[in-house]
């Protein structure tokens, strides 16, 4: 008998995702699709959290493919608590569409997508759960067919992102050829035997830095994110910026931190530039937005950058840092682009000149708002501060080390760019408390209301009292450094 | 008695309960300014119990709580006082109840108002109570978020620009000092042999770390703290921020947040990197001196009195930088008692700038005249306030520059002629604008037969900050008596006599 326990959580979204159209089918009922997701995503966070609290040991399953330890479980629990608030949030957002049974079940299936991935110990089931994740995504951007906007997004989406996976697809063959193996641990133990540089593996850790720099849109891979961010769904840009972009993280973090720790030389340096550009740029271009949602998007390219420094940095101090995060970006993100996604059902606009007067119209979207963008420029005491702290402070960290100065700058740059992004986050504050605009207000639906103080309290929260987050954090890290 | 009372703690609980309770009942102007006021009643009370309680000439501080906060990096909630702290706590108390006083009258959005007039004590209590650097950084940025809305929200016609100016600008220097704050903590680790970001921890072991990377966080902490006090070259968001702020901003602004610049260098700055600071005192010495005539220079030219005061605050800050820059145990007691003489003084200025205001619709001082008649009781304050600020022996800030001279004298000699020609500038500009506003004959420019005098409160915080300014002007030994044992054990650190 083969031990299941492992992957309790993705047989559970699995049997919920392909159960839901026959679910809809029996009951014809909206209500029970919505109630349906959100108990395999909450059933599917039991087996996690008892992984978690009762600190097992890791588990390795299928043969070594796939593998459950705390970095594994803290990711899942990311993946699955924004599916669980989209979800929350999509239950009026979507409300009347057709295909809601697919709806919901694509938010299944690419949750069990990223889980896979944050288990994976190998590139081509790591390659698998990314795959799945993005075909869901493709089809929930271009979810609602009569929308042109969206059907645009989701064309972008797709075209760039099958690109994206032959790249890096072309990158993984050729690790392949190189190492003759396909397993992080394997690869890394090859590469560190290799004598002397091989053009060959340049060759490939371009490929997977452009194919994956697609999938997580750092500069020069991110033309397509604004617009599909954009254009698609406002639930499923929070699930993109929030959960899929993260899932990109996880493999980068896998090829280039296990994989190809051996060659860091290699690449770090590009790596670095790659990240001071992404953030600078992500920035100043978000500052001349005047799309709420294109500004968050490319915010989000920004926020982005920062995460990146762990891979050049490389310890395992960063990566708990980039983990934090990722959690509370996670939360800080996902929470912003529901209010958007809130503010739409009430028909206003996605300009921030539409945003006026929010303050008046309705005090708790405007506090919730503020807290969370103050939170993304890191204000104490958000989480955003928090997780900012730890990330930037592992550059500090590492620079200690003489021959490791340089990636100071890393940090100098994630600050001045946090001053940089201050400007247009408080200018949405600003829209929303100074400036006057119409006075009646605003009521939206309660389910979505919930869905933002779920982010909005994880945010104060976590800011406040960071250790329990961060004690995982480090424990994930130091899972990923040992025994792959 | 009160070993067992977190005094330290309430004081910045209660302005929180306090701002928490105005969001929740401060329905109507009334009830959100009179739980603002009780609630900012309570900690000045509190404040006035810390300075009885505490035991003068003890060295090391005193009131301390710790508790862990963030366990796997030595992060605690630390607080403590000394001699320099305790001085500046009451000055926030105070100042903060006499502004929300002050404000008694604000009719636009009086809930928010009073709720983040709380916030801002909350954390510049903070800041002058914390012994963790990480906590520290915290209530240090807390101070942003309230100022930005106060200027934001209720200030002057350019408030937009001159809100974000004021957060970017100051929010930048507070990045060069987080990433400061790392470097320590990092450097500090293994000399400890444990993790933490105890200011108290890490400045005992800091004599130990190379004198390049004392030089360099030192410059960064300087830029950091430069840019809050503020000193040319760094000011430039300052007359924005105070010309467009609220009245009661302005008292804060001016009364509080500069002074956690200086706060943070000789709480910080100096003790902790000893080394980095006497490399740099020409350097600091030289920006006092540009920033005290500049800021005096600069002020002549102005046409609004609200400016004008803004300006004349740079000038005074660099006489607090000016002690600084001695290292003396006697420079730096003066620098504190200046931080504390200004805090009081500049109150009443900018006070008086906004009852102007109020009262006559500007505060050009060219439209302005006469009107002295019309307000006597007005005039009486912004005489006294003008005649301390531009230090007239028997008010509190002449004992402070006088002492800051002084102690420039004994470490520089004969520099000293250049900041002391800004006593006879500020005399100048001063009495002039004195004399075109108050006296002389009633201007025909406005029409001034509507101006009446000052409302009680406005005339009850302006007269218990004059007879503070004259007390403290007799009496300055009660301050410094705080002050001294503390300042001496920084100089010490300095190696400076």
């Amino acid at each position: 008998m083969i031990n299941l326990s492992p992957v309790y959580s993705e047989i559970i979204i699995l049997l919920f995702a392909v159960g839901l159209p026959a679910i809809y089918y029996l009951t014809r009922s909206e209500k029970a699709l919505s109630i349906a997701s959100l108990i395999g995503i909450i059933a599917a966070m039991i087996p996690l959290l008892i992984f978690y609290i009762e600190g097992s040991q890791s588990m390795v399953f299928a043969g070594g493919l796939l593998r459950l330890d705390a970095f594994a479980v803290a990711f899942k629990l990311v993946f699955l608590t924004v599916a669980l608030y989209v979800t929350i949030a999509s239950i009026r957002y979507v409300q009347g569409e057709r295909h809601l049974a697919e709806y919901y079940s694509l938010i299944l299936l690419a949750t069990l997508g990223m889980m896979i991935v944050a288990s994976s110990l190998d590139l081509i089931t790591l390659f698998v759960g990314l795959e799945l994740a993005s075909l869901s995504s493709y089809a929930l951007v271009g979810f609602r067919k009569a929308d042109k906007r969206g059907i645009e997004a989701a064309t972008k989406y797709f075209i760039i992102g099958a690109l994206s996976s032959a790249i890096s697809l072309y990158g993984i063959s050729l690790i392949y050829g190189i190492t003759g193996s396909t397993m992080f641990a394997d690869i890394g133990t090859a590469l560190a035997t290799l004598s002397g540089m091989d053009p060959m593996i340049l060759l490939a850790i371009g490929l997977l830095i452009a194919g994956f720099g697609f999938k997580v849109a750092i500069i020069p891979f991110h033309m397509w994110a604004p617009d599909v961010y954009e254009g698609a769904p406002t639930t499923i840009t929070s699930l993109l910026a929030s959960s899929s972009k993260k899932m990109g993280f996880v493999a980068l973090f896998k090829i280039f931190l296990i994989g190809l720790i051996a060659v860091k030389a290699d690449w770090d340096v590009v790596v670095a530039v790659i990240a001071v550009l992404t953030m600078t740029i992500g920035n100043l271009v978000a500052i001349s937005q005047t799309s709420i949602k294109r500004m968050l998007a490319y915010s989000s390219i920004a926020q982005a950058g920062y995460i990146l420094i762990v891979l050049p940095i490389g310890t395992e101090y960063a990566l708990a840092g980039g983990i934090f995060h990722i959690i509370t970006h996670a939360f800080m993100k996902g929470g912003a682009f529901i209010i958007v996604a809130a503010l739409s059902t009430v028909t206003l606009g996605e300009s921030l000149a539409d945003y006026k007067g929010l303050g008046k119209r309705s005090p708790f979207l405007a506090f919730s708002m503020s807290v969370l963008l103050l939170s993304l420029a890191g204000i104490p005491p958000l989480a955003g501060f928090a997780s900012k702290f730890w990330l930037f402070s592992s550059a500090v960290d590492a620079a200690i080390v003489p021959e490791q100065s340089w990636v100071l700058w890393l940090a100098v740059f994630g600050v001045i760019n946090s001053a940089i992004s201050l400007y247009y986050y408080v200018r949405v504050i600003k829209y929303m408390y100074v400036e006057s605009g119409p006075e009646d207000p605003i009521r939206v639906p309660n389910s979505m209301l919930l869905a933002i103080a779920i982010t909005v309290v994880a945010t104060i929260v976590i800011g406040i009292f960071p250790s329990p987050v961060l004690d995982l954090c480090r424990e994930a890290a130091r899972a990923f450094f040992s025994g792959m | 008695m009160l070993e067992n009372v977190p005094i330290l703690s309430l004081l910045i609980l209660i302005p929180l309960i306090g701002s928490i309770l105005v969001f929740a009942l401060g329905n109507t102007r009334k009830a959100a300014a009179s739980i603002a006021l009780v609630f900012s009643a309570i900690p000045l009370a509190l404040s006035i119990f810390l300075l009885l309680d505490f035991h003068i000439g003890a060295t090391g501080y005193q009131f301390i709580e710790k508790y862990t906060w963030i366990e796997s990096y030595g992060i605690a909630y630390h607080l403590g006082v000394d001699g320099i702290s305790v001085p500046m706590v009451f000055l926030t108390a105070l100042l903060c109840f006499l502004a929300i006083l002050f404000s008694w009258d604000v009719e636009h959005r009086t809930k928010e108002y009073m709720g983040l007039m709380l916030v801002l004590e909350v954390g510049v209590l903070g800041v002058f109570t914390a012994l963790d650097y990480f906590l520290f950084y915290v209530f240090w940025e807390v101070v942003l978020i309230p100022m930005y809305f106060l200027i934001a929200i209720w200030g002057g016609p350019r408030r937009a620009y001159a809100s974000i100016k004021f957060f970017i600008y100051t929010h930048v220097a507070s990045l060069a000092m987080l990433i400061t704050i790392m470097a320590l903590y990092f450097e500090a680790k293994p000399i400890l042999g444990y993790a933490t970001f105890s200011i108290v921890d890490i400045a005992s072991v800091s004599g130990n770390f190379n004198y390049l990377f004392q030089v360099g966080a030192f410059a960064a902490l300087f830029f950091a703290f430069g840019v809050k006090m503020p000193v040319v070259p760094f000011h430039t968001w300052l007359p924005d921020a105070h010309v467009e702020a609220p009245t009661a901003g302005s008292v804060l602004l001016a009364g509080l947040l500069l002074k956690m610049g200086s706060y943070g260098l000789i709480r910080i700055a100096l003790p902790t990197v000893p080394d980095g600071a006497n490399a740099l005192m020409p350097l600091m010495l030289a920006i006092a001196i540009l920033s005290i005539l500049y800021g005096s220079l600069v002020c002549l030219a102005q046409k609004d009195l609200k400016k004008m005061v803004a300006f004349s605050s740079i000038s005074h800050m660099g006489i607090v930088l000016l002690g600084i820059s001695t290292g003396s145990q006697l420079g730096i007691a003066a620098a504190v008692l200046q931080m504390f003489a200004h805090g009081l003084i500049t109150a009443v200025l900018f006070m008086m700038c906004g009852v102007i205001q109020h009262k006559v619709g500007t505060r050009e001082i060219p439209l302005l005249g006469g009107l002295a008649p019309k307000m006597p009781v007005a005039a009486t304050f912004m005489t006294i306030g003008f005649l301390a600020s531009l230090g007239l022996p028997g008010m509190i800030g002449f004992v402070a520059e006088f002492s800051v001279f002084v102690a420039t004298f004994d470490a520089y000699a004969w520099i000293l002629f250049l900041p002391i020609a800004s006593v006879a500038i500020t005399a100048g500009y001063y009495l002039w604008a004195l004399q075109r506003t108050m006296f002389g004959p009633l201007t025909d420019k406005i029409d001034t037969s509507h101006v009446h005098d000052v409302n009680w409160y406005e005339a009850a915080p302006l007269a218990i900050l004059a007879i503070l300014i004259i007390f403290f002007g007799m009496f300055p030994g009660v301050v410094m008596d705080y002050i001294t044992p503390s300042a001496n054990i920084i100089s010490a650190i300095l190696g400076v006599g």
